[in-house]
């Protein structure tokens, strides 16, 4: 694997015998052997499937390249597109330019326009924290928090329409076949709770974002690496709980013959670890029915950390509930977790199109009390140090309405904001900016990893990520389709420095 | 030894030959083409090759390997070892000058494979695939041996175990053989009858019977469509926000289904797929074949539409580059390939041969680009088709009208709603009413998924600097249609359709991707079929032939397969008909310490690999045990149920999804609508093809989440229980009387064989606990019972 096994600087299409043998019909198997057989089994008997390299659990934690500041990450991905100016991107001559028409280029799910009607932010914003930031009245529990937080103003992603730019945030690319950032993360780092899965998804109430399980998939890599669905309510894993007529203790005695018949199948094929690997990998699975349940079991949390999540407000509890459940899974070990605020379409997210007044208190309004709840109680267990915070969307919103009439405005990838906190950020500051509406990044200039264009392109927020975990951005690859894939493509990619602590 | 040819032999080429264990070949001590050039195209040619030279050196010719350098070194001495710069490069222990630079350093064996090479001469040899086709002679067995009737296949295989001092393995027993074809080549196990007939039949012909039978099953032509919709990246939707159905996509699939079936000779198969419009006389099939350029995924809304083009066409290019010749054209779209002789201008001049081609539509599918009426009777394709081109014609311009009396209204006011106008927009709404009412009677007839050209003019295809489309283009970066220069073929002769329609490119193509002057593709196609049946190719990495492409095990074999189907007119069955008699194919799959020791991973094919059942394989095998298997054939995607909690990740829950009746989705998985956003979990769980790229070889997972899918699923649940019912009728009746009757029976259906006392026991054993100790009732616990036996490591895996 890339991971410890770096190439050669320029090397496209260097690869190991391994990566190889995925490719050309090797079998992959996915567990390590725990119960049955001891745990030197593998060590002494078995190779993996290409017969040379020895037995590796894909999902084994890994080292990562060097030494990490965050051991996980927590996405909390405000689909449909928040609008950074009225947020956390402060543009004081924004306001006075209301109703006027005003120049300005601008491209969105209307098209490209080169003039329209200023929009000023809806809300008012205030200065928090020792550093003093700006921050909007529709985060008043945030804005507490802006001493630990680090805030990218200039983002800019490729493309203004939901389904590229769903992808690319979540995969690098605009085009759907590629594995996302989470599963980037599991393949580079492996997971250190094998009861649990290392990627996990939570949706919105209101359903999932466009297009998808694309969103969280493996794409070229195996489904090992790819997202599981975690509910906050019900059974949280699909097919976790056997039916009420499959009581455990029955599940029990029926796993038991399984194992007593599996291993005597296994007798005279003893050199063959994928059998052995699908043994393990039925009480793993027996293992995650009791562990997962657990995981989610919020009855074990006071009264006061659910308060701190909202949980005690109906328009709070499940976005709340989802960030406590977030917590949860970085302190079990589970790598990478996505929360979603905001499903469907139109006003089921932060895609605000008509009246942005609604529209963006309506969701900030549901998520405010959480992350700060999120952020507060990671702090005092002393986790957000090693637990990165991103909050973001696929891109942000126009300074100018989209119709004759009303707040809404239209896509802008141009510039948008996003924020991370702990993980190894540096907290209370602020990098990149756009121009004094909003409409486009224009700093830092070129040569800021992004080529000729202004701004921190989608790439460098990924290359952030991935070294913040200790993972070379421009050095993690997998093999397909005859080149080395990475995340952040083909050029290298820097990671924001003025953002690492 | 005389070895004769036999062409009237029921299976095409079977040979008799004298074959001796005691072969005296020798082991080459470095084999440039298995050892030596891998091993520069994977760790030196970044920086010294084709796309790169850095120092001016350069690996990929002999030439310039062995030139001296502007610093008066020479890298590589032929016959000189001490001379040859190479060695002290990759043997140092200077971080300074330690080759390569970066990453794990060469180990021993491959610093001493490059000593013995350059020490023999540093002989370069023109890369495997890229050789002309030649049959090869089937090796020289010696004088004096026991004289055994074998199999051409065998006499390859053979020979390289024994170079390896491999024994020759035994052979699989009866059932484990039939149980193992019958999957291979049908997807299905066996039927119970199937094997009690194999295992009595004392015929010499048994085998050959069985491998007749099996190739004639219509299920044939089931399991390996499904192997090629995997390379051509089959799916019935487009991705994206939408995620909207392709029309008609599942008559292309029912087009590979009875193509495999009537064993269509590869050459028209390709033909029809890549021009089967361009053809002198399009048929049905023809045209229905030529979905193959639409099964992509599709951005009805991109951010850049000249990006989005040029993704769609390299979609094209990568696709059809890597499933026909198995080379990595598209890794040449920005700059000169890094590994391969591929240059950047090969990839734009194979893109030009598609540059003509429509795209899927613009903002919406567009039917007169993408669908083809297919008339029955008289009338011609093409005569539907300009019915159906001039109806979507009419409607627009009515539609446009319609648009600017609105405008007219809506400039001037009420006011300028005169009479004329009213009456002007009534006529219109009514022509629109009309030509809809037309317009849906044409969409009554069946139709096809297409491609279709924007006439007989190409424009003009540039070479793109760093692959930009927005990049300025200039007539001296202009090229023409031209197949991969390092395969030095001749110009195309294109030569366009008559009906003006389109520009004869692809036909060029196609016809030579299986003209006898490219030696890929009948090597391609003979390594597929060789992996589908063994499970690895004889060239492991099946869709990259290049040169950081796995070597061929078996170089002889594959070009003496690749001959062979050349000979047998490009039909497939024949080959595979030699290939399931061969003694390789029938070998046992059990250890073999020493064989492991030596041979890990059995490169030698000194067994037959074990492998797992593939998702479509398990899926359709619980519906045959539980009995409630649909063999119906063709027609439009069925629709399993999907739980709930899946369809909830949808942006809407549900759309696109349809509901199939429970008989409807008890048919087998090939017939599974395909939606790339929302797979059926049971195939998705077991490792499904990624449906947005060509996929040749399929993953095997093993993972925790499988297992709970199999044992909690409403699928498995459901389907246990329906097991079990067919098993109490079948053996205990009703009242389950006879429990042991039903575990023998269950054990005979789920895994086709006899039961042992043991296991009948050790069944009896689970229910009895689950009766007593924890309260399930005799009937539940049958279902538990069958819930296990389909959760068996040997239901799953085959020997």
């Amino acid at each position: 694997m890339n991971t410890s096994d770096p190439k050669p600087r320029g090397s496209f299409c260097g690869n190991t015998r391994r990566e190889f043998f995925w490719e050309a019909g090797g079998s992959f198997t996915g567990l390590a052997l725990s119960g049955l057989l001891d745990g030197n089994f593998f060590a002494n008997q078995t190779h993996a499937a290409d017969g040379v390299t020895g037995y590796q659990n894909p999902l084994a934690a890994k080292l990562p390249m060097f030494a990490p500041k965050a051991k996980s990450v927590i996405f909390l991905f405000m689909y449909g597109g928040p609008s950074h100016v009225d947020t956390f991107d402060y543009k004081p001559a924004l306001y006075p330019l209301d109703g006027k028409i005003i120049k300005v280029k601008t491209k969105g799910r209307g098209g490209e326009r080169s003039e329209s009607r200023a929009v000023g932010p809806k809300w008012k914003f205030k200065q928090y924290g020792e550093c003093g930031k700006w921050v909007s009245d529709l985060f008043p529990h945030i804005g507490q928090h802006v001493d630990d937080i680090a805030f990218i103003h200039s983002m800019t992603a490729d493309s203004p329409i939901h389904g590229s730019a769903m992808l690319q945030m979540n995969s690098g690319k605009i085009q759907s076949g590629a594995p996302c950032l989470g599963s980037w993360v599991n393949y580079g780092l492996g997971s250190v709770n094998e009861n649990l899965p290392g990627f996990v998804v939570m949706l919105d109430k209101k359903g999932g974002p466009i297009s998808g399980a694309k969103n969280w998939a493996s794409g070229y890599m195996p489904a090992t690496y790819q997202a599981t669905l975690l509910r906050s309510q019900g059974d949280p894993i699909l097919n976790l709980a056997p039916p009420d007529d499959m009581p455990l203790a029955a599940q029990r005695a029926l796993l038991n013959s399984l194992q007593q018949s599996n291993s005597e199948h296994f007798l005279s094929r003893g050199d063959n670890s994928e059998l052995a690997a699908r043994i393990a990998s039925y009480e793993l699975a027996w293992r995650m029915q009791e562990h997962a349940p657990e995981a989610v079991d919020l009855s074990q949390e006071t009264v006061e950390t659910k308060k701190l999540y909202g949980l005690d407000q109906d328009r709070t509890s499940h976005f709340g509930r989802q960030c406590l459940l977030a917590r949860r899974m970085v302190e079990r070990g589970v790598r990478f977790v996505q929360v979603y605020s905001g499903g469907a379409h139109n006003d089921d997210n932060w895609d605000a199109h008509g009246d942005l007044e609604k529209n963006h208190a309506f969701h900030a309004g549901n998520t405010d009390r959480p992350i700060a709840g999120l952020l507060a109680d990671l702090k005092r267990s002393g986790l957000l140090d090693e637990t990165l915070v991103i909050w973001g969307g696929e891109f942000g919103r126009q300074p100018t309405a989209e119709y004759a009439k009303g707040t809404g405005r239209d896509h802008n990838s141009f510039g948008f904001t996003m924020w991370m906190a702990g993980g190894g950020v540096k907290g209370g500051i602020s990098v990149g900016e756009t121009d004094e509406l909003g409409a486009a990044a224009i700093a830092p200039g070129p040569g800021h990893g992004n080529g000729e264009k202004a701004g921190y392109h989608v790439k460098s927020l990924h290359a952030t990520v991935l070294h913040l975990l200790g993972l070379d951005p421009n050095r993690l690859s997998y093999f397909f389709g005859g080149l080395d894939q990475k995340l952040v493509g083909v050029e290298h990619v820097q990671p924001i420095k003025e953002l690492l602590g | 030894m005389t070895q004769r040819i036999s062409p009237t032999a029921a299976f095409g080429a079977a040979l008799t030959v004298f074959f001796s264990l005691s072969c005296s070949l020798q082991v080459a001590a470095a084999d440039f083409s298995r050892d030596i050039q891998p091993l520069l195209a994977k760790r030196c040619f970044a920086c010294h090759g084709p796309d790169t030279q850095e120092a001016g050196l350069r690996f990929d010719t002999a030439a310039s390997a062995t030139a001296e350098l502007d610093s008066g070194y020479q890298a590589i001495v032929p016959g000189d070892v001490d001379s040859s710069t190479i060695l002290s490069r990759v043997t140092s222990s200077d971080p300074d000058l330690q080759m390569p630079p970066e990453g794990a350093r060469l180990t021993a064996e491959e610093v001493s494979a490059l000593r013995s090479w350059i020490d023999e001469g540093a002989q370069w040899k023109e890369h495997w695939a890229f050789r002309s086709l030649v049959r090869p002679d089937v090796p020289e067995p010696s004088v004096g041996s026991s004289a055994i009737e074998i199999n051409p296949i065998d006499v390859f295989i053979q020979a390289g175990l024994a170079e390896r001092s491999l024994p020759v393995p035994p052979k699989a027993d009866r059932r484990t053989l039939l149980r193992r074809a019958t999957y291979n080549v049908t997807g299905l196990p066996p039927s119970e009858q199937d094997v009690q007939d194999f295992v009595a039949d004392t015929s010499p012909h048994a085998w050959e019977r069985v491998v007749d039978r099996l190739l004639a099953s219509p299920h044939y032509g089931e399991q390996w469509a499904r192997h090629w919709l995997d390379l051509v990246r089959y799916a019935d939707t487009n991705s994206y926000e939408r995620d909207g159905n392709k029309p008609h996509s599942w008559r292309y699939r029912d087009y590979v289904i009875r193509s495999f079936n009537d064993d269509k000779p590869f050459d028209d198969f390709v033909i029809e797929q890549l021009a089967g419009d361009e053809i002198p006389e399009p048929t049905a099939e023809s045209l229905i074949a030529t979905g193959y350029y639409r099964l992509g995924i599709w951005d009805d809304e991109p951010a850049d539409k000249l990006q989005h083009r040029y993704d769609q066409l390299d979609d094209v290019v990568a696709t059809t580059a890597k499933t026909f010749l198995a080379m990595t054209v598209d890794c040449a779209r920005c700059h000169d390939h890094k590994i391969d002789p591929i240059l950047q201008k090969d990839y734009y001049s194979l893109l030009a041969f598609f540059q003509n081609i429509t795209p899927m539509g613009d903002r919406q599918m567009n039917p007169d680009f993408i669908e083809q009426p297919l008339p029955k009777g008289e009338m011609t394709p093409a005569e539907a088709k300009d019915i159906a081109v001039d109806r979507n014609r009419r409607l627009q311009e009515a539609r446009g009208e319609v648009r600017a009396i609105q405008r007219r209204i809506k400039e001037f006011g009420e006011q300028a709603r005169d009479e004329l106008t009213k009456k002007d927009l009534k006529a219109w709404h009514e022509k629109i009413r009309q030509l809809e009412q037309e317009k849906a009677e044409l969409a009554k007839m069946p139709a096809a998924l297409v491609v279709t050209e924007y006439g007989n003019k190409s424009p003009d295809t540039f070479v793109l600097y760093r692959g930009n489309p927005h990049a300025e283009t200039s007539p001296d970066v202009l090229v023409e249609p031209a197949f991969p220069s390092v395969l030095k073929a001749a110009a195309p002769t294109i030569e366009p359709p008559e009906n003006g329609r389109s520009t004869g490119r692809r036909l060029a193509l196609a016809k030579w991707i299986v003209s006898a002057e490219n030696p890929l593709t009948a090597r391609v196609l003979a390594n597929r079929i060789w992996q589908y049946h063994f499970g690895r190719g004889i060239v492991r990495s099946p869709s990259n032939f290049g040169f950081a492409g796995d070597p061929p095990t078996h170089p002889q074999l594959l070009d003496w397969m690749a001959t062979e189907l050349l000979r047998q007119d490009w039909q497939l069955k024949s080959l595979q008909k030699t290939i399931l008699m061969s003694a390789a194919y029938q070998a046992a799959s059990t250890p073999n310490e020493e064989a492991y020791a030596q041979d890990s991973r059995n490169e030698s094919f000194w067994r037959f690999d074990m492998r797992r059942l593939s998702a479509e394989e398990i899926r359709d095998t619980v519906h045959v045990v539980s009995g409630a298997f649909n063999p119906k054939m063709f027609g439009p995607g069925i629709y399993p149920v999907i739980p709930k909690e899946v369809l909830a990740t949808q942006s809407k829950p549900g759309k696109g999804w349809g509901n199939s009746s429970p008989e409807e989705q008890a048919r087998r998985s090939v017939y599974v609508h395909v939606k790339r956003s929302l797979i059926t979990p049971i195939l998705a769980d077991f490792d499904l093809a990624d449906t947005d790229t060509t996929c040749p070889v399929r993953f095997v997972t093993t993972q925790p989440t499988q297992a709970l899918g199999m044992m909690n699923s409403e699928f498995m649940q459901h389907q246990s229980k329906v097991f079990a019912e067919r098993i109490a009728a079948e053996a205990g009746g009703p009242d389950m009387a006879d429990t042991k009757s039903c575990v023998r029976r269950a054990i005979e259906v789920a895994l086709v064989r006899e039961p042992t006392d043991d296991e009948v026991q050790h069944g009896l054993a689970l229910i009895n606990e689950l009766e007593t100790t924890e309260g399930i009732s005799p009937g539940r616990s049958l279902e538990l019972y069958c819930l296990f036996l389909l959760n068996l490591n040997e239901f799953a895996y085959l020997d």
